[in-house]
């Protein structure tokens, strides 16, 4: 190669790095399971985030400025998560959406509170809130929320007399398994057994004969569904009679071809999945997603963390800023809910979404979900 | 007792399992005294190729014929792999120190569970359910066709792997091997075949041992061979390693161990007790259960 060339490559490399950045670009973070367990959420996540990324620079971006997307992997570990983080934090983002699991989402949140990077997750545990970190903002409802709402349907509307909580050790699982017990005993519900399972273990047999000699009519399962599938075979397989209710981390197709036949009569527990979300702008941004990308978003958790972006970009053009503490204070004071891709989208003072919507699901012979009930 | 006779079918079956991979470890330790870390791997990749060979080659027939061709294929599949690993990884590097070899063994495990990633990808890929859902109810402790299928399968290979080694002529080599490598090779013995051999052995068992964790538990991931690997391993150090009854008898122990602490301890505590077992065994015997004192070479 000649040196003039050598030099001409240098500069025309040095003018398409320094273009971009005389223009001031936005930077959103990612922070999601690309590879992993969980691969299949992170990665409509990402997905997600890059879709509305390109459709809000096609709209002349966000107070002027486009929108970079810059990715990181946190393969559902806690460890990864914090090198995430401070990864995203030293790249200059304003904001991050994610993670999938509130554990990585709790492992990255004291490194964003630190910089003042707005961090939206879907993450459902009630710990990510108590901390009072002005930078987190919730875009799922909490577990307290789901876990009432599995109460009163186990004990009022099921009449459930001997009931079994499992969870695994996530902040998630945990969190979601104590507070459905605390909720079931407070009305009046008989909890026989709370016992725990080792997330991708496989084995549970000998946790479930444990339970099958406490002789229960529910099992409550609060974790993911790569080991509530196989949990709820190993139920089948040991003879529990018991009903299976899996709560929201269950809810993925994965959940039904892992327990096989034996999936058949589980329940499950969710927020309205993708495709039966009314609202108009579900409908756009999901068609515009399967155009992209020739699948339907993996979940609904996805399309939480797209409102939360939504949420974000909105608060700042509102307070015309990219100051995210001026973007925060909008949303914990907002007067009108934003319209979102998954309902109305308000944030309470200490970062949680308002509201609270979710339905019970049952699965068909075909592998189908029947609605069995609707909050 | 219902409930103690449940958990020892749960341990069994599971045993079962842990001493198939067991063997792999157990083989390769005793001739080659090298730790065979890509083991682990080996055994997960076996049900991903177990998987692939039911769609691709059997066109997802079920049949007992499919079953039985899956399971000879994938075994004779992971055998060449076996082979491979050992002329790439371990026979460059057979008179270099032992460390070196234990790195290399490290490598191999990397190089395949991330092969398995970027050939099947990164999420949980679901095994068919090749063995129909029976179970049978007796007095309260439910038993599964798939239990009985794994427990008698395995006993079978591992009865007939130790008359092999014990009353074969090829068995006698391969003790022989084992025992001293320099004498073996002045009697005539071809130290290298025996060692492919061992390989040969060890991946199929530890392929039967992947195909009946995806058939079981019908989820398989990249990481998994890491966790069974590591249970293995233990099973193997618990029997003594290097011998091959011992890894059978590790095996087995460490699974009812698993059982039965999980059952009536606590699911929490089933991970933490089975590493004091482990610690308990090494302090009182220091070369586990059966194995033998060997005065050092110098």
């Amino acid at each position: 190669m000649h040196k003039g060339f050598k030099l001409m490559v240098a500069l025309l490399a040095v003018c398409l790095v320094a273009v971009p950045a005389m223009a001031e670009t936005l930077k959103v973070g990612v922070q999601a399971p690309i590879t992993g367990s969980y691969a299949n959420e992170g990665q409509g996540i990402e997905n997600g985030v890059r879709l509305l990324a390109e459709q809000v620079n096609a709209a002349g971006g966000v107070l002027g400025s486009q929108i970079e997307v810059i990715a990181c992997d946190d393969q559902g570990t806690a460890m990864a998560a914090a090198i995430c983080a401070k990864d995203l934090v030293n790249k200059g983002v304003k904001m991050v959406i994610g993670s999938y699991t509130s554990t990585c989402a709790e492992a990255a949140q004291k490194t964003y509170f630190d910089a003042g990077v707005l961090q939206t997750s879907d993450g459902t545990a009630d710990a990510l809130t108590e901390k009072g970190y002005w930078t987190f903002l919730r875009n799922s409802f909490p577990n307290s929320a789901e876990a009432e709402f599995v109460a009163n349907y186990m004990v009022n509307v099921k009449g459930y007399k001997r009931i079994v909580v499992l969870s695994d050790f996530s902040t998630y699982a945990d969190g979601l398994g104590n507070a459905a017990e605390a909720a079931i005993k407070k009305l009046g519900g008989n909890v026989v057994a709370r016992d725990k399972i080792k997330a991708d273990s496989q084995n549970f047999t000998p946790v479930l004969t444990n339970i099958k000699s406490k002789k229960p009519d529910a099992i409550f399962f609060a974790g993911y569904y790569s080991d509530g599938g196989q949990l709820r075979a190993q139920q089948m397989a040991l003879g529990i009679k018991a009903d299976f209710i899996g709560g929201d981390a269950n809810d993925n197709p994965d959940f039904v071809k892992l327990a096989g036949s034996a999936a058949t009569g589980a329940f499950i527990v969710n927020v309205p999945s993708p495709d039966v979300l009314p609202y108009d702008i579900a409908k756009t941004f999901i068609a515009d997603y399967q155009k992209k990308y020739g699948e339907m978003p993996p979940s609904i958790w996805g399309l939480m963390n797209i409102d939360g972006m939504r949420a974000i970009i909105h608060a700042m053009e509102q307070t015309k800023s990219f100051d995210t503490k001026k973007a925060a204070d909008y949303l914990h004071n907002m007067a009108e809910p934003l319209d979102g891709i998954t309902g109305p989208i308000a944030f309470a003072k200490d970062g949680n979404r308002k509201g609270g919507a979710y339905v019970v699901k049952k699965v068909q012979a075909n592998g189908e979900y029947s609605h069995e009930y609707v909050q | 007792m219902d409930i103690f006779l449940q958990q020892l079918a749960n341990g069994l079956t599971i045993g079962s399992m842990f001493a198939l991979v067991a063997l792999g470890y157990t083989m390769v330790y005793g001739v080659m005294k090298l730790i065979n870390f890509a083991h682990g791997d080996m055994v997960a990749a076996s049900a991903f190729v177990g998987l692939t060979i039911y769609t691709q080659v059997m066109g997802q027939a079920t049949s007992l014929i499919a079953v039985v061709v899956i399971f000879l294929l994938t075994a004779a599949v992971m055998a060449c792999i076996g082979i491979i690993l050992e002329r790439v990884a371990y026979r460059p590097l057979r008179e270099a120190p032992r460390l070196s070899a234990v790195v290399s063994a490290l490598g191999a495990s990397l190089i395949i569970q991330n092969g398995i990633m970027l050939i099947w990808g990164p999420r949980m890929k679901i095994f068919p359910e090749l063995v129909p859902q029976v179970y049978w109810d007796i007095g309260g402790v439910v038993i599964s066709l798939i239990q009985v299928l794994i427990l008698v399968l395995s006993l079978i290979l591992m009865v007939s792997l130790y008359l092999f080694v014990e009353k074969t002529r090829i068995g006698a080599a391969i003790r022989a091997s084992s025992i001293d490598q320099d004498a073996a090779k002045l009697m005539g013995v071809n130290v290298n075949r025996i060692i492919a051999l061992i390989f040969i052995i060890g991946s199929s068992l530890g392929a039967i041992g992947g195909l009946f964790i995806g058939l079981y538990y019908r989820g398989i991931t990249f990481n998994m061979g890491w966790q069974y690997g590591l249970y293995a391993f233990i099973a193997a150090i618990l029997g003594g390693i290097g011998n091959i009854p011992g890894a059978m008898l590790g095996g087995m122990l460490l699974g009812l161990f698993n059982a039965f602490i999980a059952g009536y301890v606590s699911s929490t505590w089933a991970d933490a007790f089975t590493f004091i077992l482990l610690i308990v065994i090494l302090i009182v015997r220091p070369t586990g259960l059966l194995g033998e004192r060997v005065a050092e070479k110098v």
